[in-house]
């Protein structure tokens, strides 16, 4: 069995210490750098190539997401973890704009790190529990608040489907796969979904599956 | 002494000094009228006496000469008597006339009372001569004794007359040179009022020069000392928000991350743990427990000091988050449109619309009883508008305007802003901001 290679980015070496004890708990995990700025995670991972990085948000030199940034441009395979002490949303969309698919409030990041780390390896999304419950949350009371109509109504069982698995990761070739339909209509369901939500970009839509409970 | 007792003394002199003035003078011209009439009336009584008298001796004259020449017994007896008579009256008329007699004139009265005495005591006799002799002697004693003296008498009349014009006319060139003098001295007193009037003005003038200037310089000072009030309080609150930032730095960077390693170690710690010893996973549970809940206090102490995300995220953000945390709080509807809002406005421009934002949410939530929220920015050419509009129970501006408006007022003037309230009972509030994007020179 293949190992999960792994590189922690994180400015407290206490922090890291403690991580790398939690990640290495896994016989498939391996994390093979350590990083202490965000300027020294994007070399190392170039050097290293890990399929995972654990990545603080606050560092010295580069922050977390202009370093998710970077390394998403430069090694777009690499799947990164964002370690934050911020829940409001417009860090998370934030770090989901950069690159990141995984977000985790270090104040849980023992017990949830692992399954984040799964999850994005496998191209999916995480959040911290606290996260969504709170996205969720303003998003309902923003809805009661605006009384406005749910666009989620809107939506057919198809593309509620497919909202689903352009916010686990999946790409339009690997959904027309797995829903046996053909590419094109794929793209289809895709721009539909997109205009009925009046969305435009993947980190907005997986933001928008979180807040509609598609996706945890 | 202060001004104003000189002020008023002056004055009150001034005016004192002229109603002197004017009652002495009109005392002097009252003066002058009175002895300008004496000297008149004088001279007048002198006159009339000295006529008196030249008329009495041409009369006296005429009875002599009668007396002389007539024949008739009865007659003669008649003018003799006349004649006696007249000398009486003459003396006493003369004794009149002595009365007040100025010194110049009484030799020439000593003389004419002499002559007049010879003249009378020399016809004296005539006035016992029998008809014959009379007859014989009378035209020479006429001739000869009586007519040299009358005449003697009438120049010697003249001459009092004369002395006495001279004495009317020595009176009134004193009086005219009493009045000169008064003149002189009327001009003078008003000269001298006049100039007594200039200094009194001059210092008048001075003093409220003085005066002004003093409340000009005290006008400077409170100009001034307003202007360093506002400069002070303007430090007072950019060294306040400073230290609220590294504050909520430390505490967020320093103090979380520590927590937060601490449960991360906490979790590696229960990992090997026996399983089997529940009591030993139930103290680390509690522990981690303690330590979750002291990371919440840590993070919401962070924000309530200074949202990181005005510093990581820009206004937008911060002010999404501000509103998401009334409304979790509190339940009153906020809503935040912002267009065209760079997140390069310059860090004290993002603080203040931040807290007078906060500071209008408070009010709107917390006194107005507000249902719902609107904060409306927008970014003009130079310029950022803010407007923060709520449907709460409103207040009167002119009445109660408290602290905490006080406060936004002085926050957007220290950025050389506008800032409006509108609001009445019942009608809700709307506070309106206006930031200029020039940095104001102070």
């Amino acid at each position: 069995m293949s190992r999960i290679r792994i590189l922690l980015a994180d400015d407290h070496t206490v922090m890291r210490t403690g991580l790398r004890l939690v990640l290495e708990r896994q016989p498939d995990f391996e994390v093979v750098a350590e990083a202490s700025d965000g300027r020294q995670a994007v070399a190392l991972a170039q050097q290293h190539l890990p399929e995972v990085v654990v990545m603080d948000i606050g560092m010295p030199n580069l922050n977390g997401i202009e370093a998710s940034r970077q390394l998403t441009a430069a090694l777009p395979q690499t799947s990164i973890v964002i370690l934050s002490m911020h829940s409001d949303e417009s860090y998370v969309l934030r770090a989901l704009k950069a690159g990141a698919r995984g977000y985790l409030l270090k104040e849980s990041a023992e017990p949830d790190l692992i399954a984040a780390v799964r999850a994005v390896h496998a191209g999916k999304a995480f959040f911290s529990p606290a996260v969504s419950r709170m996205l969720v949350e303003d998003y309902v009371r923003q809805l009661q608040d605006r009384e406005i109509e749910d666009s989620y109504e809107l939506l057919t069982n198809r593309e509620r489907e497919i909202l689903q698995l352009i916010a686990e990761g999946k790409s339009n070739k690997e959904m027309a796969a797995m829903l046996n339909l053909s590419l094109y209509t794929v793209e289809t369901h895709r721009g539909n979904l997109m205009e009925k939500l009046n969305l435009h970009t993947v980190p907005e839509l997986i933001m928008y599956a979180v807040r509609k409970g598609v996706i945890s | 002494m202060s001004s104003r007792t000189v002020l008023w003394v002056g004055f009150g002199s001034l005016l004192a000094l002229m109603i002197v003035i004017a009652s002495s003078a009109n005392r002097t011209l009252e003066r002058i009228e009175a002895s300008n009439v004496g000297i008149r009336q004088e001279f007048l009584r002198r006159d009339a006496i000295l006529d008196r008298l030249r008329s009495d001796l041409y009369r006296s004259s005429i009875d002599v000469r009668d007396y002389l020449l007539n024949t008739d017994p009865q007659l003669a007896e008649r003018r003799r008597a006349e004649v006696l008579k007249t000398e009486n009256e003459m003396a006493a008329a003369l004794q009149q006339y002595r009365r007040n007699l100025p010194p110049e004139e009484s030799a020439a009265v000593d003389e004419l009372l002499r002559d007049l005495n010879s003249y009378f005591s020399a016809v004296e006799p005539v006035l016992h001569w029998d008809a014959e002799t009379r007859r014989r002697r009378g035209g020479a004693f006429i001739g000869g004794q009586m007519l040299p003296r009358h005449q003697q008498l009438v120049q010697l009349a003249e001459r009092i007359s004369q002395i006495d014009t001279r004495q009317l006319e020595v009176g009134e060139s004193s009086l005219a040179r009493v009045f000169v003098d008064f003149r002189r001295e009327l001009v003078l007193t008003a000269v001298l009022t006049i100039l007594f009037g200039l200094a009194l003005a001059f210092l008048s003038v001075a003093r409220v020069q003085a005066l002004e200037r003093e409340s000009q310089a005290r006008y400077q000072e409170v100009v001034l000392a307003r202007e360093e009030l506002h400069r002070l309080s303007a430090r007072l609150v950019s060294a306040q928000e400073e230290e609220r930032r590294k504050l909520s730095r430390e505490l967020h960077d320093e103090v979380g991350q520590a927590m937060s390693a601490l449960l991360v170690e906490l979790g590696n710690l229960a990992s090997v743990l026996p399983a089997d010893n529940d009591a030993l996973h139930r103290r680390v549970q509690a522990v981690r427990k303690l330590a979750e809940s002291n990371v919440g206090v840590v993070r919401n102490m962070a924000l309530l000091l200074r949202p990181s995300m005005l510093d990581d995220l820009g206004l937008v953000p911060a002010l999404n988050w501000q509103a998401r945390e009334v409304a979790r709080r509190t339940g009153t509807k906020v809503r935040v449109e912002a267009e065209d809002v760079a997140d390069d406005l310059p860090d004290e421009y993002r603080t203040c619309i931040y807290r007078v934002v906060q500071e209008a949410l408070h009010n709107a939530t917390r006194h107005a009883k507000a249902a719902t929220v609107k904060v409306t920015v927008r970014r003009e050419q130079a310029a950022v508008r803010v407007v923060i509009q709520d449907d709460g129970v409103g207040f009167d501006p002119r009445h109660g305007k408290g602290v905490g408006i006080l406060g936004m007022e002085e926050r957007v003037r220290h950025l050389a802003g506008v800032f409006k309230v509108e609001s009445a009972p019942g009608r809700g509030t709307t506070i309106s901001i206006f930031l200029p994007l020039k940095k104001p020179t102070l």
